[in-house]
């Protein structure tokens, strides 16, 4: 995403303690109901580890969804926010497939793709965010800072990786970039 | 600098949009020359035009405005024909000369017309271009068959079957979409297709068509079917007449450099109409499909901006998308992989559950491909990340119990990946609470 003045939707998985008020707000806000079915933002759940981690569109710089939409329907608002055009859009789960996250939800109602908008203009923001005031694992920042924290990130995952290797650590081999 | 770009595609427009958006240069002098009567449409969107999904002006992707504004010269219903490369020059069918500093051939493929006796009766149509889909769209017939089964002919079958036409597909090889899926997923495909009264016949050839001035008949190997609609959905082949009258080199396709450069100096090439090699194979290939046409083009046009940015390789993904039926393949089908090992060297891991069926191949323990029907396809781009990062599922299975046990979110899509190969999380290593802290600890 271009670093002007976008605002993001920064997770920190290790703060959601699965609650699914996020998704609760989420389908408030855009359906008037309150079902996980109907939540742009999705919770990955991995209850034998206790483990939570909030999922939703991640607004790619160069999206894949938009790429492979066969339709045009995925397109990019202003805001940056990266949303599907229900007119066009015939549900045939292009975008979801190709996305990294499996991000787009489809709506359960007409089989057509949805992500989340950032609440378009709400000048609350998005509501999301604002459910998980308490635990602050959605956060609503400016792209550049969240870069800048991204970087931050990276820099210490880096080092921990150049520090000599603990001795009963596991190893993994296995690292995904998110 | 004049670019003059001979079609008005996905990948011929791409460049031309891209070059206005990022080239510096003002003047940059852009020329499309197309050989249809449209401004930009998709034709991934005609099927469902055709079959009354959409409007038809969904179907486009640019307005004659947009050229306008964006200050493009474009040159409508009049076919680029020949290429003088000393002169810089390309030649079309109306006798127009248009002088170029950079060429870009984006005109794709033509349609594959089997030589069938009878293809050129009324009543036969094809969903390659917008001119065609229009007649299709317009046409009232109840009978349809339609001839191949790639994504283009099912999706025709679809939109024909949504028209309220009877429809039979038939199919050469041996089973339907037969370079997209697998033997397996493709019987169910095809039984989900019968089920929405799609009548399917594979391992037939069509011999002729038949009929007295239109379509009466088309007569296969095995039977005759009355129809009064046929639907030639044989495959899309690269077009090369062009390219040749400049000297360009062909193989199967216009053969390009890492930076789309064909042999000929200033002449670019990018989409349908090119033979570039797999993202993750290094073969040559011909994926003619959307996101390659786009990202190819975006490499043409940096490249003319002066950028030397190469091209990092084609790949395949395609959804089968009709009615209730949702499935997608990416990457090497057992049929593929034959081009790049043997066959004793994949591994093909299969699962099946109530949220759907998925098929991995793995090569050396790295994956080269994979299918997916139903809601597991979902993390199908994660399995396509494995792919091109070339993660080690081998390696993977063993570290699985310290990965199942580490309650650090962050690798969470090797916990998912995990899941999708069946892996149980209740092998965790140390699954004790104590463990678990100081796993997350680490
Ligand atoms: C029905 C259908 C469904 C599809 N579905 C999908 C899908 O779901 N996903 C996917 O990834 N891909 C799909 N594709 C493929 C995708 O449309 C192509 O890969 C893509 O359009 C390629 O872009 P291109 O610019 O190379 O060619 P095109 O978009 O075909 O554009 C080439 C243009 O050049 C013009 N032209 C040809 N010769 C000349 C000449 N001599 N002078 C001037 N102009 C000329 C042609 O008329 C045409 O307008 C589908 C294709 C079809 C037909
Ligand atoms: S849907 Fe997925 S691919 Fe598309 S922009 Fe969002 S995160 Fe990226
Ligand atoms: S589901 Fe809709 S938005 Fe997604 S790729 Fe298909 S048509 Fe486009």
């Amino acid at each position: 995403m271009a670093l002007k003045e976008e605002k993001v939707i920064v997770i920190d998985p290790d703060k959601c303690t699965g609650c699914h008020s996020c998704e609760m707000a989420c389908s408030m806000k855009h359906f008037g109901k309150t079902h996980s079915h109907f939540s742009r933002i999705r919770i990955q759940e991995f209850r034998e580890v206790n483990t939570f981690i909030p999922v939703t569109c991640q607004a790619c710089e160069d999206a894949p969804c938009i790429k492979v939409c066969p339709m045009n329907a995925r397109i990019r608002l202003e805001s940056g926010a990266v949303v599907t055009n229900e007119d066009k859009c015939i549900g045939c789960r292009a975008c979801v497939y190709a996305c990294p996250f499996g991000a787009p939800v489809v709506n359960p109602d007409n089989g057509k793709t949805m992500s989340c908008d950032l609440c378009m203009e709400d000048e609350m923001g998005p509501w999301c965010v604002k459910a998980c005031t308490l635990q602050q694992a959605l956060k609503f920042v400016n792209a550049r800072d969240a870069a800048r924290a991204k970087g931050r990130d990276m820099a210490r995952i880096i080092a921990e990786d150049y520090m000599p290797p603990k001795q009963d650590s596991d190893e993994f081999a296995f690292s995904f970039s998110v | 600098m004049k670019v003059v770009i001979v079609g008005n595609g996905i990948a011929g427009n791409e460049v031309a949009s891209f070059l206005r958006e990022h080239g510096t240069d003002k003047e940059i002098d852009i020329t499309i020359i197309s050989a249809e009567k449209f401004p930009e449409y998709d034709p991934c969107s005609l099927p469902y035009f055709v079959g009354g999904e959409v409007d038809r002006d969904v179907v486009f992707r640019k307005t004659l405005d947009y050229y306008k504004d964006s200050n493009i010269n474009l040159v409508l219903d009049n076919k680029a024909v020949s290429i003088d490369s000393k002169a810089k020059k390309v030649t079309t069918e109306k006798g127009d000369v248009f002088p170029y500093d950079s060429l870009v051939l984006g005109h794709g493929g033509s349609l594959f017309i089997p030589p069938i006796p009878g293809v050129n009766l009324e009543g036969i149509f094809s969903c390659k271009v917008l001119a065609e889909a229009d007649k299709l769209a317009k046409h009232k017939g109840t009978k349809a068959v339609v001839i191949g089964s790639g994504a283009i002919g099912i999706e025709a079958a679809e939109a024909l079957k949504l028209k309220g036409y009877q429809v039979t597909i038939i199919e050469l090889l041996g089973w339907i979409m037969p370079t997209l899926f697998c033997e397996g997923a493709s019987r169910f495909l095809e039984d989900e297709m019968r089920g929405y009264g799609i009548e399917v016949f594979t391992s037939e050839k069509v011999l002729s068509i038949e009929g007295d001035g239109s379509v009466e008949l088309v007569k296969t190997d095995k039977r005759e079917i009355p129809c009064d609609t046929v639907v030639v959905a044989t495959g899309v082949v690269p077009g090369r007449p062009l390219a040749e009258t400049g000297g360009v080199a062909c193989e199967r396709g216009i053969l390009v450099n890492n930076y789309m450069l064909t042999n000929v100096e200033d002449i670019y090439a990018c989409g349908d109409c090119v033979q570039t090699y797999d993202a993750c194979t290094g073969e040559g290939c011909m994926y003619q499909l959307k996101h390659n046409a786009i990202e190819q083009a975006r490499i043409v046009a940096r490249n003319i901006l002066g950028e030397k940015v190469e091209y990092t390789g084609a790949y395949p993904f395609a959804r089968a998308h009709y009615f209730d039926t949702h499935a997608v393949t990416f990457g090497k089908t057992m049929k593929g992989a034959e081009r790049i090992c043997s066959l004793d060297e994949v591994e093909a891991i299969e699962r099946r559950n109530m949220n759907g069926y998925l098929r991995v191949l793995l090569k050396d323990g790295k994956i080269i491909g994979g299918q997916a029907i139903g809601k597991v396809a979902d993390y199908t781009g994660l399995l396509m990340g494995c792919m091109w990062r070339g993660d080690d599922l081998h390696e993977f299975r063993e570290n699985w119990p310290a990965i199942a046990a580490l309650g650090s979110p962050y690798p969470w899509q090797a916990r998912k990946l995990g899941q999708l190969l069946g892996l149980s999380a209740l092998d965790a290593k140390g699954t004790k609470g104590s463990d678990r802290v100081k796993a997350i600890l680490k």
